[in-house]
């Protein structure tokens, strides 16, 4: 299929990767769930005084390691689904990827 | 900015949470600026050392898990609260509340540290559930609503989510212990 150069230049543009930013503030994550696209990626930064991760709850895990304030870590997401995670160090911080 | 005032509204909350936890005091002294920033890295200390011996002692990974993070975040808000003493200008100075603070951590360290497996985990999750509860309670109705001074009502209300969230984890891992004898 042949497309049109304006409609393939708005498909290219469409599934770009884009880069979406979670605060880790209050002792959460916000927002604290996020719908994305297989290859983007997600950049959480610390604005709590006390330090934080960002860990996959499954077990194809990642995390951004501790970060404490100030500091931001990031994940490209490869998986698609449902992807559940928490900061390790404060169990009762919960958030969730949605990838497409 | 508002000027600083001499925290008597921080006096009162760190006797009325000693009060509560270790049955410390029930008439708040009048400290001094240089007092009551001992008395917070006291306090902060306090819950510090107590999660060092839980964290070598305890054989439960949530409760060691507990402890180390307790470690962790006592000693950044130490560190806030020691840089805005400095920032204001603050010298912490020994005082009669830090000496009663010390003194109940020393008893309660005393009660707690010959226990062993499931009892020393039940014996320091409960303190720590009604220490942070204390600390919690007092924040709420008695430090940030009376405090005048911007940054440290803004440090209160940022450690606030913190002291909420330990409160919440060491009940849950408080739920999950068995009666320890």
């Amino acid at each position: 299929m042949v497309l049109a150069g304006g409609a393939g230049a708005a498909r290219q543009e469409a599934i770009a990767p884009k880069r979406h930013i979670v605060e880790m503030s209050g002792m959460g994550f916000h927002p604290d769930t996020l719908e994305l696209r297989r290859g983007d990626t997600v950049v959480w930064i610390n604005r709590d005084i006390v330090s934080h991760t960002a860990t996959a709850k499954t077990k194809a895990a990642w995390t951004t390691g501790t970060l404490a304030q100030g500091q931001s870590g990031s994940y490209v997401a490869r998986r698609k689904g449902e992807d559940p995670y928490f900061c390790q160090l404060h169990p009762t911080m919960l958030g969730r990827l949605f990838v497409r | 900015m508002s000027p600083l005032k001499p925290w008597p509204a921080f006096s009162l909350f760190l006797t009325l949470a000693l009060s509560a936890s270790l049955n410390a005091q029930s008439t708040p002294p009048d400290l001094s600026d240089p007092e009551v920033a001992n008395v917070a890295v006291t306090a902060n200390n306090i819950d510090i050392d107590l999660a060092k011996l839980a964290e070598s002692r305890s054989g439960n990974k949530d409760v060691k898990r507990f402890a180390t993070t307790m470690i962790a975040d006592h000693g950044a808000v130490n560190a806030k609260a020691s840089a805005l003493a400095a920032k204001l200008g603050v010298t912490p100075k020994d005082n009669a509340v830090s000496q009663s603070l010390q003194k109940g951590a020393t008893e309660a360290r005393a009660a707690i540290e010959p226990l062993k497996g499931k009892a020393f985990d039940k014996a320091y999750i409960d303190r720590e559930v009604g220490y942070h509860q204390a600390v919690l309670d007092a924040v709420d109705n008695l430090l940030i609503p009376t405090t005048e001074n911007a940054e440290l009502k803004k440090l209160l209300v940022d450690v606030r989510p913190a002291f909420a969230a330990h409160l919440a984890l060491a009940k849950k891992i408080q739920s999950g212990l068995p009666a320890g004898k």
